[in-house]
């Protein structure tokens, strides 16, 4: 691990000064009218609906299905069973998911049987008329349940599976979905804390949630020939072009993704479900199928953030200084692994326990486990906010227990000349004072994110002297993909922003493109813009005739050293009477590099600080013996604007990124400290420690007064 | 969501008749913000609903010429909430109309809606029940009233009959020196139904209570009036420090509220008498409006 800032090319200082202009939505005004089409907007000629029926069980055989009612339902077009559709597996990278359940369902959602019917409605009615019989099987709820001998194994052939890549790697226990572990060896790491003046252990736990986007996911399938075409929810229209080919064996080059606008994805866009089901409906039918997830749907049957348990041991030194460090982390995969999109089938972000600090020795251990429930899934810095949320609420017990001051033992603990982490943690720490008195407390989390990285390209095309376009397979979430593009190449060719237009386009007609995820989009496509358009610049000194363009395909490579530093601090009160934590002010701050699209980048902390409150405050996706307990978002609690604090924003424009002009990722970077932050505010304002996710008011009034009496 | 017929009946009568016609196979449909909900979730699939938007009879929020208040089953929680007649006759009830969801919601819910929905966690029926409001009920043999105390038969039932209508309601005239107040416990995200909510109403006269109404949201399968909390604060000082202790304490002995995710059973009773105990201590400070 290098932290040495290597210095980045320097820049014409008017190209980057166009930056600090707040930026108009390229696409704000298709939005604000009305006239973006999203998914759920298309209506081709002929269109069936699609609905599908959904295991009741938790784990069972499936003994038989009865699909004559609905079938001789007016309306109805095709009914599908597992049979019909054959051992078809999908997955973003392990194809563990049948399309439909043939033999076994593993979770109560599965996907079981589907119609395609004239109106939604039909195909509602038509569900509910099939028939299907159960044989309940043994179920396995809790992971580590799940690792004992004689507990249920979900998949006895997980051996056979293949990868969208291929064969699997081979894995230990059958409810294991993967495994990785990362630093020295046991040896070298007991040695180290042989070494420690203090070994310390805790256990914290954090939940399921849902992404909380308003659009569901949806999809559209149809074939003109041979040729199938796509319009769905997914954020990453290349991955699910392979995904879709992997599955179906229907070449990926005469598949056509056409994803453009979506409504919010928060991580959880990058999953399709009902694309595989709407292929095999389109084929039979021969007529266009649309699916579009009711909210019951969206709740029980996608794939939310991993529950966790995280057991996290670090040895220090009197004077506070780190050792050693190891982790063993736990995520509740859910029944399927095939949500994941990385090779290992587990979430990096669990070896973030510590990711802030210089420890001599660490060892990670991170596992994800299958269980009967919902499979789990990506959300906004997958297993960060579990693993951050663990290391800064311990590092905080850890100053408590060496009688140190919380922010002294994080300074102590800073990787060697890196003085851009001590900025932010010493500026976060300067906003908030310690405040006197019992009930209000101040708390601070410091962490380090590194950034997303893969291929992506553009084209950049001058149709004209002064008229640019700029053509792109990323489909924009909202997170505002397509004005970055269009400020990076304004820059780059040193031209107004108005000369540049972003054209979306298909998978057949774009050059390829990751998908927005893993904050890669500006390191990558803004990347590539750049060098196109800088490449172009160079170009048009001697151009006669138009168009003149250029390709640019760049690929950041996995495990490239681009961190950013992030702070966050909040001041609480706590009412003791009632257990009720408010906070009254935060601040975020923000090592981000340049800044290209101001608002929005404000929009991502700040929203991204409304998201840390929901995770570290009331969301949580409760499901008991494999069922989700929410049917709709008045369940499932998301805070609103009246919940935010008064909140300050603290960037640090580096200018030290390796995205364009020296741009770092923030998508996924304002949520990560504000769960431990806050449970780090209730101990100095109370001396109640909370070591599970979400801090509910009835926790803080337990841990006060004792488990209320039921009567 | 199966598909239904919609009806746009203008009159009661007219309504009732459809409601004969159609049995059991209809639902009423105030501002849709409960009935939509359970439609989508599949628990409720009515082959007909029967629109009262354009009913004029169920609107309305008039005075009363005692004093009082008559609010339509259809006049929307906003329009109670921001009606300078509520603020002024019965003050609590705008305060608690202000607790509702969110504004847009409340723009949309209706006062009827909200009685007849019968989830216990609706903020209205304590305070109307603290304030002894009545329920109209029209039906084939005419009107009945009752008060809004013994409208709830449990989750999601009421005394309403199918083939009778929630015409409106009527609050009467509040007693001099009467005061009511409402606290709504939100610990999660303020667009939530409470973890418990409390409705306190208090007269007094020449420094004691002479009649004391408590009524709670989310502590059983119904909203609760708690006479025994009740009875334990007349004759006291409005604001008296034991006397409001025992109260909460009553009100705490007296709930059975279920466990879930806005809280354990345990934890809402203790709420509940948290709750009571600072909104007696609140009102014993105000004086009578």
């Amino acid at each position: 691990m290098t932290l040495d800032q290597t210095p980045m090319p320097a820049h014409a200082a008017e190209d980057v000064a166009m930056f600090a202009r707040p930026e108009v939505r390229h696409e704000g005004a298709l939005k604000v009218t009305g006239a973006a089409r999203y998914t759920g907007d298309h209506h081709p000629a002929g269109m069936l609906y699609a609905a599908c029926l959904g295991s009741p069980v938790a784990h069972a055989r499936i003994t038989s299905i009865d699909t004559s009612a609905a079938e001789e339902l007016p309306g109805v077009v095709a009914v599908l069973t597992g049979h019909d559709v054959g051992h078809v597996l999908f997955g973003r990278h392990l194809r563990d998911m049948p399309v439909l359940a043939r033999d076994r369902v593993l979770f109560i959602g599965q996907r079981v049987a589907a119609v395609a019917a004239e109106t939604r409605e039909a195909a509602e009615e038509a569900v509910r008329l099939i028939e299907v019989d159960y044989d309940d099987l043994p179920a396995v709820f809790d992971p580590r349940e799940a690792l004992t001998d004689g507990a249920a194994v979900l998949h006895p052939d997980a051996a056979s599976y293949g990868t969208i890549k291929g064969a699997r790697t081979p894995v230990g226990h059958p409810n294991v979905q993967g495994e990785l572990v990362h630093g020295c060896s046991e040896a070298e790491l007991e040695e180290a804390f042989a070494a420690a003046d203090l070994v310390v252990e805790h256990t914290f736990r954090t939940p399921r949630q849902h992404q909380g986007f308003i659009e569901p996911h949806g999809a559209i399938v149809w074939f003109e020939g041979e040729i199938c075409h796509v319009v769905s929810t997914n954020k990453a229209p290349f991955g699910l072009r392979q995904q879709l080919a992997a599955a179906t064996g229907h070449p990926e080059d005469r598949i056509v993704v056409h994803n453009r606008f979506i409504g919010g994805d928060f991580g959880g866009k990058g999953f399709s479900v009902d694309e595989f089901v709407c292929f095999y409906l389109a084929r039979k039918t021969g007529r266009p199928v649309r699916s579009v997830m009711s909210y019951v749907e969206e709740l029980s049957a996608t794939a939310p953030r991993h529950a966790a348990e995280l057991v996290l041991r670090t040895g220090v030194r009197r004077d506070g200084t780190f050792v050693a460090h190891s982790a063993d982390v736990v995520f509740d995969g859910g029944a399927f692994a095939g949500a994941k999109a990385n090779a290992d089938l587990i979430l990096h972000g669990g070896f973030d326990t510590m990711s802030a600090y210089d420890v001599p020795a660490m060892r990670h251990r991170v596992r994800t486990i299958y269980t009967n429930a919902l499979p789990g899934g990506h959300m906004r810095a997958p297993g960060e906010v579990q693993a951050v949320f663990a290391g800064e609420s311990h590092v905080d017990l850890i100053a408590g227990e060496l009688g140190l001051d919380p922010v002294d033992l994080r300074r102590r603990n800073l990787p060697p000349r890196c003085p851009l982490a001590a900025e932010v943690l010493d500026r976060a720490a300067a906003v908030l004072p310690r405040p006197a008195g019992r009930g209000r407390g101040t708390g601070l989390a410091l962490y380090r994110r590194q950034g997303g990285t893969g291929k992506g390209g553009v084209v950049v095309r001058a149709l004209g002297p002064d008229r640019f376009e700029v053509v792109t397979g990323s489909a924009d979430q909202g997170s505002g993909t397509v004005t970055m593009i269009a400020r990076v190449a304004a820059a780059a060719l040193g031209v107004a922003e108005d000369r540049i237009e972003v054209v979306q386009r298909s998978t057949a007609d774009a050059l390829y493109d990751a998908g927005a995820g893993a904050s890669r989009v500006t390191r990558v496509l803004g990347d590539a813009t750049n060098v196109a358009a800088t490449e172009l610049r160079g170009r048009l000194a001697t151009a006669t005739e138009f168009p003149v363009e250029v390709a640019c395909v760049v690929e950041a490579p996995r495990g490239e050293d681009n961190p950013a530093f992030g702070a966050c601090a909040v001041e609480v009160t706590v009412d003791e009477l009632t257990g009720e934590i408010r906070v009254e002010r935060a601040v975020l701050v923000a090592d981000s590099g340049t800044v290209i699209n101001p608002i929005a980048h404000r929009g991502q902390l700040e929203g991204g600080f409304a998201f840390g409150l929901g995770a570290a405050l009331m969301e949580e996706l409760l499901v008991e013996e494999g069922q989700v307990l929410a049917g709709s978002l008045g369940d499932y609690k998301l805070p609103t604007a009246p919940d935010m604090p008064p909140l300050e924003i603290v960037t640090i424009a580096s200018g030290q990124g390796l995205g364009p002009f020296g741009a770092k990722p923030v998508g996924e970077f304002g949520n990560l400290g504000v769960p431990p932050a806050i449970a780090n505010a209730v101990e100095r304002a109370i001396g109640v420690r909370l070591m599970v996710l979400p801090l509910t008011a009835e926790a803080v009034w337990t841990a006060l007064h004792g488990s209320p009496s039921e009567h | 969501m199966l598909l239904f017929d919609y009806h746009r009946p203008t009159t009661v009568a007219e309504t009732a008749a459809l409601m004969a016609e159609l049995g059991e196979d209809a639902e009423l449909l105030a501002g849709g913000t409960s009935l939509m909900n359970l439609a989508r979730l599949g628990l409720a699939e009515p082959a007909h609903v029967i629109a009262l938007a354009d009913v004029g009879e169920l609107g309305g929020l008039d005075a009363t010429p005692d004093g009082g208040l008559q609010l339509g089953a259809t006049t929307t929680i906003r329009h109670v909430e921001t009606s300078p007649l509520v603020r002024g006759r019965a003050p609590g009830l705008a305060e608690a109309c202000g607790h509702v969801a969110t504004v847009r919601i409340r723009n949309q819910a209706t006062v009827g809606g909200s009685l007849v929905h019968a989830d216990p966690n609706q903020d209205l029926p304590p305070m109307l029940m603290v304030h002894d409001a009545l329920a109209r009920i029209t039906g084939p043999n005419g009107d009945r009233s009752v008060p809004v105390a013994e409208l709830f038969l449990g989750f999601f039932e009421t005394v309403v009959q199918p083939e009778e209508i929630l015409h409106s309601i009527v609050v009467p005239p509040p007693a001099r020196g009467f005061r009511a107040g409402y606290l709504k416990f939100l610990p999660r995200t303020k667009d939530d139904y409470s973890t418990v909510a409390v409705a306190v109403g208090l007269t007094a006269e020449e420094g004691r209570v002479t009649a004391a109404r408590i009524a709670v949201a989310g502590g059983g399968s119904t909203p609760l009036r708690c006479t025994a909390a009740e009875r334990a604060l007349v004759g006291t000082i409005p604001g008296e420090a034991t006397a409001l202790a025992e109260a909460a304490a009553l009100v705490r002995e007296a709930l059975d509220p279920i466990s879930d995710a806005r809280g354990s059973s345990g934890y809402k009773r203790e709420m509940a008498r948290v709750c009571t105990t600072r909104l007696l201590r609140r009102l014993g400070t105000e004086d009578a409006g």
